[in-house]
């Protein structure tokens, strides 16, 4: 049965969207609002304010990939829906760092978890960074709304034998655990969210909040990279972007000048303070960039004799947070445990090693299971987080270092990890670490684990989450924005996504990034609609 | 002789802390060097003859105990590498240069003469040196390059079978 594309009808029916690296001229385009990113913060915002009434342009620098082009390829996917096809790491190398680049961002591509701000996270923002108005009450209606938009629900099927080894292991011992909430309808239970959904389950943004904009006559713009900001130091004058091609590695020499009466940035953690510190926004306290936080990954691999088959089924449904809050909010780092999907080339990249001891670790994929912990960085003095810098060439890289504080963390994760791997009955557990070696109990895996040399690239580090850089708070000696969003500095711009946490959530963010965003984004819409609204021309002079 | 013997010196873990000036070429900028021209080698979009040595003689050895194919591992490898942003592909290029030319090859690795010439064993010797270095940039090299030929040969639909992978489902 053929499984349809909505996102080509809706372009086949009229929607406007236009292919920069198709460009033979530079463009002058004019709109309402300007948005600049596509992924949950920037496509929620477009829905909301085209709803509203206003004429929005939504700017994307990756492709258009629709639900036809996933094939379910680890190649495919990395080269086209990746930053910099798949090549992002922290500035030191050490730290691969997993964000999308196509429309609809890294939502994309993610593994479908959707949880709510922990609401420790919201207490914490409020009391030490100065957030108002992100109370646990004020956000709760958003919550439910995007949850309803998004088919968010904790999910409905058996977990897969990569995350049920996580539940057993957990019931086993008598930690907490729990089934994830997923934001997918009609899920076929796979196992690909990370190389684009094929069948348009996932409510990503390319099924719901952008196809909602284009019908409301918002303009898409893609292939177009957002070079920078041209301003007085108070106000935007213009937006300067660059077309790509096809490929989205290198600029072409076509460009395109955008002016709007409001700019809403939204490209995610990295790129949004990197177009700010390209652009030389005014930046009095020398925050931008700073304070950016990643939910540092280790990882603990496992042997069972069952078959595993970690690459199939829905990637995410168990989760644990028993260590994340016990230690206090600025305690010893807490983490919350999670497993990835495992296909041949990023298990491959994970498990590590060469020669025969890769092969044979390779041959046992089936009987693998990896266990995964998400460091809870930002809330402690000692985790300061990374900060963006521009490349030679304009090109953001995140200097993040791993502090004495963090590898504490990374190490009792590993214990906990192990011990939960063979209370589920795995038959070796290794943590992944390049002087690591199978473990048959746990009192050799911890012995082990003690000994380990916590180093980088000897730790097998990774982030798909990318948050802060641009915080938001009442003070502007200590934030970026305030806590609508709205730049200290630039009053026609607001900032609509990750990069306003002032730390890591403590879950994966999307949904805290649409509900932040939707909020955000429907004050803008109220406040925009006092002064007298000008009429604007279609983006594209259609 | 004496010049190799001095070199070898370098080798020990005191010396190669005073090497790592040297070292610092390694991403800092190969063209101090001479960075090879970028220009790619006939049937390839990005890979340059002078890096196709090193990668014939390294690959196996990476490779081993697989049924990889040399040439297609290469050409998943080329495209993989069109798709890097730029940043990315020049510290790969500094990666490759730093490895190909024999001024910082033969100290770096312990290959002293021509990749096509050097043993399974001494270029499983210099993986080892690489992953187990108190260099960070030298555990980078090492960790860049496994990646970078691991997920080549494991995007390959030739590799699935050995690794129980039965591939992406039809829908």
């Amino acid at each position: 049965m053929p499984v349809s594309d909505p996102f080509r009808e809706g372009l086949a029916r009229g929607w406007k969207a236009r292919d920069a690296s198709a460009l033979d001229h530079h463009l002058d385009l004019e709109t309402d609002i300007a948005i600049i990113g596509s992924g949950a913060g920037g496509a929620t915002s477009a829905e909301l304010l085209s709803a509203a009434g206003y004429r929005v342009l939504l700017i994307e620098e990756g492709p258009l990939k629709t639900s036809s082009d996933f094939h379910m390829l680890e190649n495919e996917a990395y080269a086209s829906l990746y930053q910099e096809g798949i090549g992002r790491l922290s500035k030191d190398g050490a730290i691969t760092i997993l964000q999308g680049r196509a429309v609809g961002g890294t939502t994309l591509i993610n593994w479908t978890s959707s949880f709510r701000t922990p609401e420790p996270t919201l207490r914490h923002w409020a009391s030490t960074h100065g957030v108002e108005g992100h109370g646990v009450d004020d956000l709760a209606p958003w919550f439910e709304r995007m949850e309803r938009r998004l088919g968010i629900a904790p999910w409905q099927m058996p977990p897969n034998a990569n995350n049920d080894v996580l539940r057993r292991g957990c019931a086993a011992l008598g930690l907490d655990w729990k089934v994830i909430p997923r934001n997918v309808r009609g899920c076929w239970n796979l196992g690909y969210c990370g190389m684009g959904c094929p069948v348009n389950a996932k409510q990503s943004m390319l099924v719901t909040s952008i196809p909602a904009a284009l019908e409301e006559g918002a303009e898409l713009l893609y292939l177009a990279r957002a070079e920078y900001l041209e301003h007085d130091g108070e106000r935007i004058e213009a937006l300067h972007c660059v077309a790509m091609d096809p490929q989205c590695v290198a600029p072409t020499d076509r460009r395109i000048r955008v002016r709007a009466r409001h700019y809403v940035l939204a490209g995610g953690g990295i790129n949004s303070p990197a177009l700010l510190l390209r652009s030389k926004a005014p930046d009095p306290h020398r925050l931008l960039g700073k304070r950016t936080f990643l939910h540092l990954v280790n990882f603990s691999a496992a042997r069972f004799a069952e078959p595993v088959n970690p690459f199939y089924g829905a990637p995410q449904s168990i989760y644990s947070d028993h260590f994340q809050w016990r230690n206090g909010i600025d305690g010893p780092m807490g983490y919350k445990l999670e497993v990835p999907p495992l296909h041949p080339a990023l298990a491959a990249t994970l498990l590590g090693g060469f020669g025969e001891d890769n092969a044979l670790r390779m041959a046992d994929l089936p009987n693998t299971h990896v266990m995964l912990a998400l460091l809870r960085d930002g809330f402690h003095p000692q985790s300061i987080g990374g900060s963006v810098e521009l490349r030679s060439d304009g090109s953001p890289v995140l200097d993040y270092s791993v502090s004495p504080y963090a590898w504490d963390g990374v190490r009792r994760a590993f214990h906990s990890m192990a011990e939960i791997q063979f209370a589920a009955g795995a038959e070796s557990v290794q943590p992944l670490h390049a002087a690591s070696r199978p473990a048959h109990n746990l009192a050799e895996a911890r012995a082990m684990i003690d000994g380990l040399d916590l180093q980088l690239f000897l730790t097998r580090l990774g982030s798909a989450h990318v948050m802060g850089g641009c915080a938001m708070g009442k003070d502007p000696a200590q934030s970026v924005c305030d806590s609508l969003g709205r730049h200290h500095q630039l009053e026609n711009l607001s900032i609509h996504d990750g990069s306003l946490f002032p730390t890591s959530i403590g879950a994966n963010p999307q949904l805290s990034v649409y509900a932040i965003a939707a909020r955000l984004s429907q004050l803008l819409g109220e406040r925009l609609a006092t002064p007298s609204g000008d009429l604007v021309h279609s983006a594209f002079g259609r | 002789m004496t010049t190799r013997l001095h070199q070898a010196a370098a080798l020990n873990r005191r010396g190669l802390l005073k090497f790592s000036l040297g070292a610092t070429l390694f991403l800092g900028g190969a063209s101090l060097v001479g960075c090879s021209p970028a220009t790619a080698a006939p049937g390839y979009r990005i890979l340059r003859d002078d890096d196709l040595p090193m990668l014939r003689a390294v690959t196996p050895v990476v490779l081993q105990g697989t049924a990889a194919p040399l040439e297609q591992v290469l050409a998943r490898l080329d495209e993989a590498l069109a798709s890097l942003s730029p940043e990315m592909l020049k510290l790969t290029r500094q990666l490759f240069d730093v490895l190909a030319l024999p001024f910082t090859r033969g100290p770096l690795t312990g290959i002293w003469g021509p990749w096509q010439q050097a043993s399974p064993q001494a270029i499983e010797a210099f993986l080892r040196r690489w992953r187990d270095s108190s260099l960070n940039l030298l555990r980078q090299g090492y960790c860049s390059l496994l990646q970078l030929l691991l997920m080549a040969w494991y995007s390959l639909p030739g590799s699935w079978g050995a690794c129980g992978y039965p591939g992406p489902p039809k829908i």
